[in-house]
């Protein structure tokens, strides 16, 4: 499925012309070629895999993004990629223990060697936030198609995104599972078919943290990362110990905390309820705290009140998971993540969405699965671009509210404060060089 | 009103001014001591105690010379010996509430490949012309890393005026520096850009075809959203021919189909 250069031979076009026999290359091809790349016992042959480079095989990289697509049979793992490279070895051996000891593939610290080949289909990004959009363009000029965990990380960072996926009409997908839980999916379908009538207020309830400061004293860079890399864009900062691996997530200049996280799952339903997938909130407020010295400097605690244009109100709290849409004619929500749907009357749980009613998509079968088929149709993921970005900018107009300390108007046509220059100052962030955009 | 009642009055409101000053001492107070900490503040240093600064810039918002006057004290800081960290945290502030009266502070740093990138964190949000002025005059002395940072910025701004320099620029020995050029001419996107790309992308070497063809594609888009549609069509053919790799061939084929649509 890759898009290759007119100078560079597609790898199935040459697997295909050999397997047909047709080709002058066929003398090699015994050689080259195993049964299974042909498609035998059951397999899917090469020529319909898609192959793709993992770039950040963290924790959640490995455990949730490399295994899930290696349970895939049509997808092809062809590169390991992260700044430490202990990371890699520990992908490798998980890749090797289901795809056999003999398994091999390109292994790297930098991910632009990665996207430069031209027989990587897709690529699986699972770095820290700041990385996220620079390095899902940059595939996407490249040809890739791409699957980006989410956050992004700022407002004119996801804009940029939805552009350049339009411009290539390349398959991206924001990787959540969300879309494909049936609670989230059936919460979502009930609000909008009106079994609670006409929607007037949600409430989500999103993680707090860090519960600590972090410790902010320069450590020495360990050895198997390279820490300019991991930086990248960001601006230079020395190693710190509670950066690296798994707390960037409470740093601002990585991430937008808990509230963009979590904020990518919950904050998505709630849009989905609310028909302002492609919109989002008029007026932005918030109040939060932050600890005052240390290494972290995200909001542990936060309320944000976020108003629409169709006067829905969204309260957004730190403090567990949890959602719950009011309507003028009931209730329904839940009380952490993937709990069961609670409501204000059975009627309303026990509802069946007719044929004539709307339908919203759901893929059962994950995210992972969900991309991998658009590849092939060329179709949108169900959490495409727009929506994502459109989802991520609910949480950093949140942070800029709380930065700021004052009501903000929204514009969500032209993506700009009304009548505050200060606020739209924080749209974008300049990168470090030599990354752009 | 009888004189005692108005005695009272008086006596009242001077009391509530006295009550509200009290506040205000206190954080002229902790504004001096957190100025005072940032001489000497670096990595690893808690910055609670920069905290009386972040309240004061957030503060100001609405109060015109109160802002200057802080802008002005927080660009000093820029001029002296203070640490990489200290001069970090100064830029990030500017880039809330800097004005032209902070260029001159915030210049000189472009040329340091230290702090190049914060002071272009503070320049590229500022909106005055002196902040573009100012990322243009340093593409003449900056070099690598450090000018593909100011090019970058450059186009973010989107600076016409930088559109002469930046030509040039596409014929720099680094590919870094012509890349992000190219991508900064596209983002410029005018109709001098146009041109300018258009004889760029069919002699870039190969390791810029893509950035060349990007940067044209994103210079098509320019021409549309400004009702050029024969230069945005004219961009779009040139980029649909056989010899572009497919994907910037089908890029271009959704451009034409969007732009055929268009008025």
């Amino acid at each position: 499925m890759n898009r290759p250069t007119e100078r560079s031979p597609d790898r199935r076009e040459f697997l295909k012309r050999a397997a047909a026999g047709g080709s002058t290359v066929v003398a090699a091809a015994p050689y080259l070629i195993t049964s299974t790349a042909l498609g035998a016992a059951g397999a899917v042959p090469a020529s319909d895999r898609i192959t793709v480079g993992f770039i950040g095989v963290g924790g959640h990289g490995i455990a949730r993004n490399l295994r899930t697509f290696l349970a895939q049979a049509d997808a092809q793992p062809v590169a390991l990629c992260d700044v430490d490279t202990r990371q890699i070895a520990k992908a490798l051996e998980v890749v090797r223990k289901q795809r056999g000891e003999s398994f091999s593939c390109q292994t790297t610290q930098d991910w632009r060697e990665v996207i430069a080949r031209s027989d990587v289909d897709a690529v699986m990004i699972s770095t820290a936030d700041h990385w996220h959009v620079p390095m899902s363009v940059a595939a996407i000029r490249a040809g890739k198609d791409v699957i980006c965990e989410k956050p992004t990380l700022t407002i004119a960072g996801g804009r940029a995104l939805v552009d350049t996926v339009k411009r290539y009409g390349a398959v991206f997908q924001m990787s959540t599972e969300d879309r494909s839980i049936p609670i989230y999916h059936r919460m979502a379908e009930l609000v909008r078919n009106g079994r609670i009538g006409k929607l007037q207020k949600i409430y989500v309830q999103l993680p707090g943290g860090p519960g600590n400061p972090g410790d902010p004293k320069p450590k020495p860079v360990p050895k198997e990362l390279d820490w300019e890399m991991w930086l990248g864009p960001a601006p230079w900062k020395p190693y710190r110990a509670g950066l690296h691996r798994s707390h960037w997530r409470w740093n601002r200049d990585y991430s937008g905390g808990n509230l963009a996280d979590w904020g990518g799952h919950q904050l998505d339903t709630a849009q989905r309820a609310n028909d302002t997938e492609r919109t989002g909130p008029v007026e932005v407020e918030g109040t939060g705290k932050r600890h005052a010295g240390g290494l972290y400097d995200t909001y542990y605690e936060y309320h944000i009140i976020c108003r629409y244009a169709n006067g829905v109100e969204m309260h957004i709290d730190s403090g567990g998971t949890g959602l719950k849409f009011e309507g003028s004619e009931g209730w329904l929500g839940n009380s952490g993540w993937c709990k069961p749907i609670e409501a204000s009357s059975k009627k309303i749980l026990g509802s069946v969405i007719g044929p004539e009613e709307l339908h919203l998509f759901i893929c059962p079968q994950g995210e992972h699965r969900n991309f991998l088929d658009c590849v092939k149709s060329r179709r949108d993921p169900y959490f495409p671009a727009e929506t994502g970005h459109r989802c991520c900018s609910v949480a950093h107009l949140g942070n800029i509210a709380m930065d700021l300390g004052r009501k903000l108007r929204w514009n969500p046509d032209t993506e700009e404060f009304a009548d505050d220059a200060e606020a739209n100052r924080l749209r974008s962030r300049a990168m470090r060089q030599p990354w752009r955009i | 009103m009888s004189e005692r009642t108005n005695m009272v009055v008086g006596l009242v409101m001077m009391a509530l001014l006295l009550v509200g000053a009290v506040p205000a001492r206190a954080a002229d107070e902790a504004l001096d001591k957190s100025f005072d900490a940032l001489k000497t503040y670096d990595w690893g240093a808690n910055r609670a105690v920069l905290g009386a600064i972040d309240k004061a810039v957030v503060a100001s918002n609405g109060k015109a010379d109160a802002q200057k006057a802080l802008e002005k004290r927080l660009a000093a800081v820029l001029g002296t010996d203070a640490t990489g960290a200290a001069k970090d945290f100064v830029c990030r502030k500017l880039s809330l509430i800097g004005s032209a009266q902070s260029v001159p502070a915030l210049a000189p740093l472009l040329t340091d490949e230290k702090l190049s990138h914060m002071a272009r964190y503070a320049l590229e949000r500022m909106s005055c012309p002196e902040s573009v002025k100012a990322m243009r005059g340093a593409l003449q002395n900056t070099s690598g890393r450090v000018k593909v940072g100011v090019i970058n910025s450059l186009g973010v701004r989107r600076d016409a005026e930088a559109v002469g320099p930046l030509s040039a620029l596409l014929a720099d020995s680094l590919e870094e520096v012509a890349s992000a050029a190219a991508a900064a001419l596209g983002s410029i996107g005018t109709s001098q850009t146009a041109k300018i790309l258009g004889d760029f992308q069919k002699k870039a070497p190969e390791g810029l075809r893509l950035a060349a063809a990007d940067a044209y594609l994103v210079c098509a888009e320019r021409r549309l959203a400004d009702g050029k549609k024969a230069e945005a069509m004219l961009i779009y053919k040139s980029l649909a021919k056989p010899d572009q790799p497919k994907h910037v061939r089908l890029a271009a084929m959704r451009g034409l189909l969007a732009a055929t649509g268009k008025k």
